[in-house]
């Protein structure tokens, strides 16, 4: 080795034996792979965040800006009421509950919204889930169009057995009567606040055979009772024949007497 | 700072993010009430914007941690690319959503924001592993 050549040795070995950090020139194929794997990462950040946005912009367009379900109350409470209690189309509790209650109830009226809010929470925690009633549902409309929006979307809802948990959402949030409330958007976000239930096929069976003939059969039932208002209670032993009851309040203390009077005999 | 720091780091960090997104998937799912102190993580959760196309942002959410953390255990190369561009991407979506929370739907999620500043570390650490000379 030339004296120069040492020379220009010992330089390049000089930050090493320092203990520097060297950096080794990379190599023109070296560099070009990293360049590349740089563009690489560059365009899957642009295409996976574009894709991400765009999604979501498109599978929320088209609706009202106003955000639906920033109106929504009591979701998590509703959910905790029902939660692990069986459902099955217009019934809520064991199917071999001793005793049935039919609620026939429009979802405007003011009255069935206070007996929601009122008793059911407390009938379902003291007679409900514990097996001894069951409930179920007869949707009535008569109060205006939100009334037949509403309720076909609460018996659509029967069929993925969610039936209650809309309902319920409903009255928590309830508008004012004829109000044009119960709008599409709004029903939307009760459907997606309850888990477990397909909001999309809710929404393409409202008009469903199965909700008319839903429909249709509450009328008829509330008719042969007689009932002229909302809500509308028939509480008898399950399979026997239910008779029709006028709470004198909307609290569970109302309801207890006959429930006890029922659950009595069916122990006989 | 050493690779291995960088990875103890991202690694710890996307298995928190992915505990908040199990979090908020497991309480989604079963309708629990969620702990929030901005009082408005329902709201957000519920909204039509938690979702695309039927599926829950915060699965997404779940989904990219867990990814992110994978990649944090491996050495390769393509690990550390995926890695950078799962984070960078996710943070840009993030920054998506608290436009949407602050204009569309006007509440705000401590989760979400928790998890939007997880996601803005893991994008610094994953690019600065990602410029890194292999060993």
């Amino acid at each position: 080795m030339s004296k120069g050549a040492r020379v220009r040795a010992q330089r390049v070995q000089a930050p090493q034996k320092r203990g520097g950090k060297v950096k080794t020139p990379s190599a023109p194929g070296q560099s070009g792979s990293r360049r590349n794997l740089y563009l690489g990462v560059i365009g899957a950040v642009v295409v996976l965040a574009a894709i991400l946005v765009g999604a979501s912009v498109l599978s929320n367009s088209g609706g009202s800006s106003k955000p639906p379900s920033s109106a929504l109350a009591e979701v998590a409470a509703t959910n905790r009421l029902l939660a692990g209690i069986p459902q099955n189309g217009t019934t809520l509790g064991d199917p071999k509950a001793p005793v049935t209650m039919q609620e026939f109830a429009d979802i405007q009226c003011p009255g069935c919204d206070q007996y929601m809010r009122q008793a059911f929470p407390d009938i379902v925690k003291q007679y409900v889930r514990t097996g001894k009633v069951k409930v179920e549902w007869n949707g009535i409309s008569f109060i205006g169009p939100d009334s037949e929006t509403g309720l076909r979307y609460v018996d659509a809802a029967g069929e993925q057995n969610k039936l209650w948990n809309v309902a319920e959402l409903l009255y928590r949030n309830q508008g004012p009567e004829n109000s044009g409330w119960v709008t599409k958007d709004f029903l939307r976000s009760v459907g997606e606040a309850v888990p477990g239930l397909d909001a999309d096929k809710v929404e393409a069976n409202v008009q469903s055979s199965a909700v008319n003939r839903q429909m249709a059969d509450a009328a008829n039932q509330y008719t042969n009772y007689g009932f002229t208002q909302t809500p509308s209670f028939a509480i008898g032993p399950t399979g026997g024949t239910l008779v029709s009851f006028s709470p004198s309040a909307y609290n569970v203390g109302a309801f207890a007497p006959t429930f006890k009077k029922y659950l009595e005999q069916s122990k006989q | 700072v050493s690779d291995r720091t960088l990875r103890v780091a991202i690694c710890v960090l996307a298995a928190a993010g992915a505990a908040i997104a199990a979090y908020l998937l497991y309480e989604r799912w079963t309708g629990g009430p969620l702990v929030c102190s901005t009082g408005g993580c329902e709201t957000v959760q519920q909204s039509k914007y938690s979702k695309i196309a039927g599926v829950p942002v915060v699965l997404l959410g779940l989904l990219a941690y867990v990814g992110i953390f994978v990649t944090g255990l491996l050495r390769t190369e393509l690990a550390r690319a995926v890695g950078a561009a799962l984070a960078v991407s996710g943070l840009a979506f993030a920054l998506y959503l608290v436009y949407v929370q602050n204009s569309k739907i006007h509440a705000w999620c401590q989760w979400c924001l928790a998890s939007d500043a997880i996601l803005a570390a893991l994008a610094v650490l994953t690019v600065l592993r990602l410029l890194r000379e292999p060993a």
